[in-house]
Parts: structure tokens; C-alpha cells; sequence
């Protein structure tokens, strides 16, 4: 067990560290930014920038340093400065960037970098801002949505919105998922089967946001227009209060209107996740009631709730631990489509905002975020199964 | 001995009914299994109808897909147009563009978009899978190591990101120019669209292969071992034919039903990314953002939100059932 897990362990790293990289190349491909803002300033006349504040600008945002120094400074915040053993200052004069470099246009008129006037080297590097790396947790500052507050911020806010609503999905899923799929497999080709598993169709071929959408119609606008009960279609409270027939005037940010708010996204992303997990447990727990411990307990003349209850329950659900922890990166990330339908101020609608404003520090923040969480969650997943199901032994 | 009173019949002319039994192709034989499920069936049809319609799109639409009319906004389905007779048969949308007439330009896209996300990744996957199960050891634990890191990363934020930084600088991935040119001929659409239109196959098939390829692996470990394959090897033949005439037609049965089902999830992808504004922009016609822009009106003018979804959702449906009964016409060649 431990030999695996170490194995295991070792794989997650390697795994993590690429989406690292990934996520890294990406960020430096990322156009925008306030480094774009500052070029497309250059060319006004109403600003004069010359080369120190392109250099200052380019430092400041570390891009004058070499990719590899960056990267590891971004993951690691190492090296900020001369490596320093026992007092002494070692590789000081070592070159790590070129704060202005020499730019010629070549042939294509292009502008390419011929050389370097101004090094950077390692002892330069000390007293510049820098991140406490990636590892521990520090993702740098954001270039729009909180301009130059620290990711992490931005993250922490939207984290509790987030839980309340994924993780009142998870569980409505669970407690409307499992029953569903174990009944529609005891009954099975009856009407209760035909109709779960027909809906469960509908349920994942339907586009989240056109289910999101229809509601939206439904409930919310035709409904009011009709004067009967309705649902409020956006965010996660009001601003305002509001009058709801049948329920009276309800509070802005009270619990009811809390409540009023969260139905719609719920139920949209219950559906989706119901959909596929009964299905799942629907053709694991088929295929329990055919093994031959079933009909062994069925011979030896118990009842049959207890043969289901106490055998073949137990053993569908095995499978469905790989299914259900991937549930822990959704608590986190959230729903992108669902919240960009419902306005939810959720992680989701955060990545979105992100991408969209060019704020790609929040965005990589969240995705390598995700990426972790859901490495564990698969690590998880097969450990969990060991406990499980005690016929798999992992080597 | 007396002679028989009746003339003799070969056993054959009495018994040709039921002894050699009416010849049937592979093909048949499938083609007979799927059309018993009338809904599969009925969603062939309905989407070689759907196909039909786009590829005719510029004959039987009345209005071009971005003729843009300000003053007519909003007009009622069944409006007609004093100026030129025509009429909007789903009405108008927020900039007096005709709604049919971009439907069936949308639906243009959307089904040129998900046919090819499939065809390729269809492709690479299938070579892909189908050279890591051949040749195995260290070739396999790559590739597959490769396949299943790119799959433990979640695929719709990622997806996001490399498309809204494609949107932003499309330079950064070459495109050939004949490509381009290509593809804005083939769809009417101008060359920055089908540039547009060109990023979206590549960030799709970048993810989609990878499904296939763990598939066809899987096949291919199985028949690897068959005789046929050791017949072929004992006469020579190379690796490369052994893979693509063996091999990848024999296992090909559950990718042609994965592929179906890939089908209904680009369609649902490619509109997801155009309805969060990182796909296909406006004015071209997707069904995904003609939804993002219906949401915006969607308080004044309840049915419009219906208009690009429905079809999403149809097609999704369509594609679906066609591949489940494809899965169950196939079933017994499935190698399990």
C-alpha cells in the first residue's frame, strides 16, 4: 500500500508540475494585460514613454528575466536573490535577464532582440517584489478584475458562494441520485424504469444552459407575467425587495430570498448530475443482480429487502466511489455554464470573467487549482476503492 | 424396383427457400438491426434533413444571415417585409437580422464544426491508439501516460483558456493560407470567421482524440493476438499495413458508436464556447451565440431563447439516439 502510494504520490507530481508548465506557457502566450496597455500607449502622443519606463514596466511584471527564471520564480519564488551559505553571497554576478535589450527590426520589418545593454543578474534580484511561488500558494497579483490585489483574494471571496451552492447540489444529487438509479435496476423494464432512464437521456443530452434558460422562462419571466408565484432569475440575492404572490413581500438577503435565488441553479445542475449517476448505479446495480451471491441469498430464503439491502446495495455502490469523489473539484470549481446562465457570483462566473477582461492570472489560478483537486480526487478515488471493495489489492 | 411416380426433383429446387438463404452483407445485416429502432432511424433521417437544409442554406433562406435591418427589430414570426415581400419566418433579432435565414447558416457551422472535430479526432486517436496497443511496451506506457495526464486535467477550463487566448492573438498557432481561404470558400464565410471557425476544430480535436485513442487501444490489445494478425505477420506483411488493414477495420465497430456520441457532445461544446463568448463570434451565426444574445432579451421577448436552443438540443438528441442504436446494431461485433 504504501509502495503504491508513493508511486502514486510521485505520478500526481509529475502530473501537477506539467500542468504547472502548461498553465505557464499559457500565461506568457496570454495577450493583454497591463504590459499590452503600456505598448499601445506608446504609439499615442499623448503619453511620451521612452525606454526606462518600458524597462521599469517590463521589470515589474519580471518579463525582462529569462523564461526558465521566471517559471521558477513563479512556482517557487526561488531565486530571489545570490544563494546565500553561511553569510556569504555566492553566483551574484550571475546573469538571469536583460533589462534592456537592444531591439533591431530585421529584414520582414519585424522587431527582433539583437542583444542586451542592461543585465539582470541574481544579486539585482534582491528587494524586487516576488511571489511566494505557486507551491505555496501564492498566485501573483491580478491585471483586472482586483487590479494588482493578490489572486488568492479574488479566489477567497468567491469561495463561499461557490460551496453553498455546489455543495447543496452534491448533495441533493446523492439523496435523489442513488435511490433513483438502485430502484429503476430492482424494477427494471417497468414504467418507473422506462421513465428514469428515458429522463436521464433527456437529462444529458440537454445543454446545461438551454435547461438553465428554459427555467429561466418558465419561472421567472412567464410565470410573473402570468401574476403566479415566481422565481427570481439572477445572482444569488437581490438588492431590492421584492413582492412574490403567495409568499408576500420577501426581504433583500433574507434566508427566504436566499433560498428563492438558489432553486433554479440547483435544480439545473441537480438534474445533470442525476442524470449521469443513476444511469451509473443503475447498470452497476444490473450488474449485481445477476452475480451468484444474489441468487445464493435469494435460495437461502431471505427476504428480499434484506438480500438488497444488505448485498446487493452495498456492492453496486462500489463503482460509484470513482464516480462520486470527482464531486470534490466541482465543490471548488463550480459550474462554468450554469452560473454565466444564472449570474451566480460563483468560481465559475469568476474563470469566465477572468478570461474574458484578460485577467489570466485569476483564470490559471483557478484552473491549476482545479487541476489539483481533481488529481487528488482521482488518488482518492482509487484508495477509496481498496477500502471498498476488499478484492482489489493494490501492488 | 418400380420406378417413382413423380418426377424426381433435385432436393435443392424443392428446398432453395430455406436452404441457401438470400445472401447478406456485413452491411446489411447492420443496416437491418439499426432500422429496428424506429427512433434511431427517425433521427437519421431527420438529421440527413437538417443536413440537407444547411448545405442548401443559401438557397433557402430569404435573407442573408447578416443583413442588418435596425429599424425592424424584434418583428413578430410570420412578419412580412413591405420592401421586399419576404417573409421573417421566426421574426427578427435585436439588429433586424432574420432569424430562420441564420439558423440555417448557423446550422451550417455548428454541423461543419462537429463533423470535423470528429473526423479528426477520429483519426488521430484511432492512429494513435492503434500504434501504442500494436507495439506496446515503451511506446504504450508513453502515449498512454500522455493520454491519461491529458484527461485528469480538467477539459473545460483549459478549454477556455487556450480559446480565448486563440481569440485574442490567432497568430500564435500557423495556419496555412490555403487553408483558410479553403474553408471561407466552402461555408460563405469570410477569412477571419473561418479562421475563427479553423481555431475552434483544433482546440475541439485537441481534446477529443484522446477518448478515441484509449478506445482503439483497448481494441487493438484484444485482436492483437488473433491468428489472422500472426498470418499476416508470418507473411511479411509490414507493420504499417497490419495496423491499417487488420487491425483498425476490425476494431472499428465501438468507435463508430463513440463516434456518434462525440458528435452530439461537439455539437453541445462548440455552442457552449460560442454562448460564453470564446468561440465563434459574432456576426457569424452560431446557435450558441444567437443564445447568449437572446438571453439579453430574453425579459421582453419570452420565445426567442427557443429559436437557437431548440435545435442544440434536437440535434444532441438526434445524434444521441443514433448512436445508441448504432451501439445496438453493432453489438454482437463488439469484442468484449
Amino acid at each position: 500500500m504504501t509502495n503504491y502510494l508513493i508511486r502514486r504520490s510521485f505520478q500526481m507530481i509529475m502530473v501537477l508540475f506539467f500542468s504547472a508548465l502548461v498553465t505557464y506557457t499559457l500565461l506568457s502566450l496570454a495577450p493583454g494585460g497591463p504590459w499590452e496597455a503600456l505598448l499601445s500607449q506608446q504609439g499615442s502622443e499623448t503619453r511620451r514613454i521612452d525606454a526606462d519606463d518600458i524597462a521599469r514596466v517590463r521589470a515589474q511584471y519580471e518579463l525582462d528575466l529569462d523564461n526558465i527564471w521566471r517559471f521558477s520564480r513563479w512556482l517557487i519564488g526561488w531565486p530571489a536573490g545570490p544563494i546565500k551559505i553561511g553569510g556569504q553571497e555566492f553566483l551574484g554576478d550571475f546573469v538571469v535577464g536583460c533589462y534592456k535589450p537592444i531591439q533591431e527590426t530585421n529584414a520582414l520589418g519585424e522587431p527582433i532582440i539583437v542583444g542586451c545593454e542592461d543585465t539582470v543578474t541574481m544579486k539585482e534580484l534582491e528587494g524586487r517584489r516576488t511571489s511566494k511561488g505557486v507551491v505555496f500558494g501564492d498566485f501573483g497579483l491580478s491585471w483586472g478584475i482586483l487590479r494588482d490585489r493578490p489572486v488568492m483574494d479574488v479566489l477567497w471571496s468567491r469561495i463561499p458562494v461557490t460551496l453553498q451552492l455546489m455543495s447543496v447540489v452534491t448533495v441533493l444529487s446523492l439523496m435523489i441520485g442513488i435511490p433513483l438509479g438502485l430502484i429503476s435496476a430492482i424494477r427494471q423494464y417497468s414504467v418507473f424504469d422506462y421513465t428514469v432512464t428515458t429522463v436521464s437521456f433527456l437529462g444529458s443530452s440537454m445543454p446545461t444552459f438551454f435547461f438553465g434558460i428554459l427555467l429561466i422562462l418558465i419561472f421567472a419571466i412567464t410565470f410573473k407575467q402570468m401574476g403566479w408565484f415566481y422565481l427570481p432569475p439572477g445572482d444569488s440575492v437581490s438588492s431590492r425587495a421584492y413582492v412574490v404572490p403567495l409568499l408576500g413581500r420577501v426581504e433583500a438577503k433574507s434566508l427566504l430570498d436566499q433560498f428563492l435565488h438558489m432553486i433554479m441553479p440547483t435544480t439545473v445542475l441537480t438534474m445533470f448530475s442525476v442524470a449521469g449517476w443513476s444511469r451509473f448505479i443503475r447498470s452497476s446495480m444490473l450488474e449485481v443482480l445477476r452475480q451468484d451471491y444474489v441468487r445464493t441469498a435469494r435460495a437461502k430464503g431471505l427476504l428480499e429487502n434484506t438480500v438488497l439491502v444488505k448485498h446487493a446495495f452495498r456492492n453496486a455502490l462500489i463503482p460509484f466511489v470513482t464516480i462520486v469523489v470527482f464531486a470534490i473539484p466541482g465543490m471548488f470549481g463550480g459550474a462554468i455554464v450554469t452560473e454565466t446562465v444564472f449570474n451566480w457570483p460563483g468560481m465559475g462566473r469568476l474563470f469566465i470573467d477572468a478570461l474574458s477582461r484578460s485577467d489570466y492570472p485569476v483564470g490559471m489560478a483557478i484552473f491549476l487549482i482545479s487541476a489539483f483537486l481533481t488529481v487528488i480526487a482521482t488518488l482518492l478515488g482509487d484508495i477509496l476503492y481498496t477500502f471498498v471493495d476488499p478484492r482489489i489489492r493494490l501492488s | 424396383m418400380t420406378a417413382p411416380a413423380a418426377p424426381v426433383r433435385k432436393v435443392v429446387e424443392v428446398l432453395q427457400p430455406e436452404a441457401m438463404p438470400k445472401e447478406e452483407t456485413q452491411f446489411t445485416v447492420i443496416r437491418r438491426r439499426f432500422m429496428r429502432h424506429k427512433l434511431a432511424f427517425f433521427s437519421l433521417i431527420l438529421l440527413g434533413l437538417i443536413f440537407l437544409a444547411s448545405l442548401f442554406a443559401a438557397q433557402i433562406a430569404p435573407y442573408g444571415p447578416t443583413e442588418i435591418e435596425i429599424g425592424n427589430a424584434f418583428a413578430r414570426p410570420g412578419a412580412v417585409d413591405e420592401a421586399t415581400g419576404k417573409t421573417h419566418w421566426l421574426g427578427t433579432d435585436h439588429l433586424g437580422r432574420d432569424y430562420f435565414s441564420r439558423i440555417l447558416y448557423a446550422a451550417r457551422i455548428s454541423l461543419t464544426v462537429a463533423l470535423c472535430v470528429v473526423i479528426f479526432s477520429t483519426i488521430v486517436g484511432s492512429l494513435f491508439g492503434a500504434v501504442s496497443g500494436f507495439y506496446g511496451g515503451l511506446v504504450d506506457d508513453v502515449g498512454m501516460r500522455l493520454v491519461e495526464f491529458m484527461l485528469t486535467i480538467p477539459d473545460l477550463p483549459l478549454l477556455l483558456i487556450i480559446s480565448s487566448i486563440l481569440l485574442q492573438s490567432p497568430d500564435i498557432v500557423p495556419v496555412p493560407k490555403a487553408v483558410i481561404d479553403f474553408t471561407a470558400a466552402a461555408m460563405y464565410i469570410s477569412s477571419r470567421e473561418a479562421l475563427q471557425v479553423i481555431m475552434v476544430i483544433l482546440v475541439l480535436t485537441a481534446f477529443g482524440w484522446l477518448g478515441v485513442a484509449r478506445l482503439m487501444r483497448g481494441m487493438v490489445l484484444s485482436i492483437k493476438n488473433m491468428e489472422y494478425v500472426d498470418a499476416a505477420r508470418a507473411l511479411g506483411v509490414s507493420d504499417f499495413s497490419i495496423i491499417t488493414r487488420h487491425l483498425i477495420p476490425n476494431a472499428f465497430a465501438p468507435i463508430i458508436v463513440s463516434a456518434s456520441l462525440a458528435l452530439a457532445g461537439s455539437v453541445i461544446t462548440e455552442s457552449v464556447l460560442s454562448f460564453l463568448g470564446l468561440g465563434i463570434q459574432d456576426p457569424t451565426p452560431t446557435w450558441g451565440n444567437m443564445l447568449s444574445f437572446t438571453q439579453d432579451y430574453m425579459f421582453q421577448h419570452p420565445w426567442l431563447p427557443l429559436i437557437p436552443g431548440l435545435p442544440i438540443f434536437i440535434c444532441a438528441m438526434a445524434f444521441n439516439f443514433v448512436g445508441d442504436g448504432l451501439r445496438d446494431a453493432l453489438d454482437p461485433r463488439l469484442k468484449r
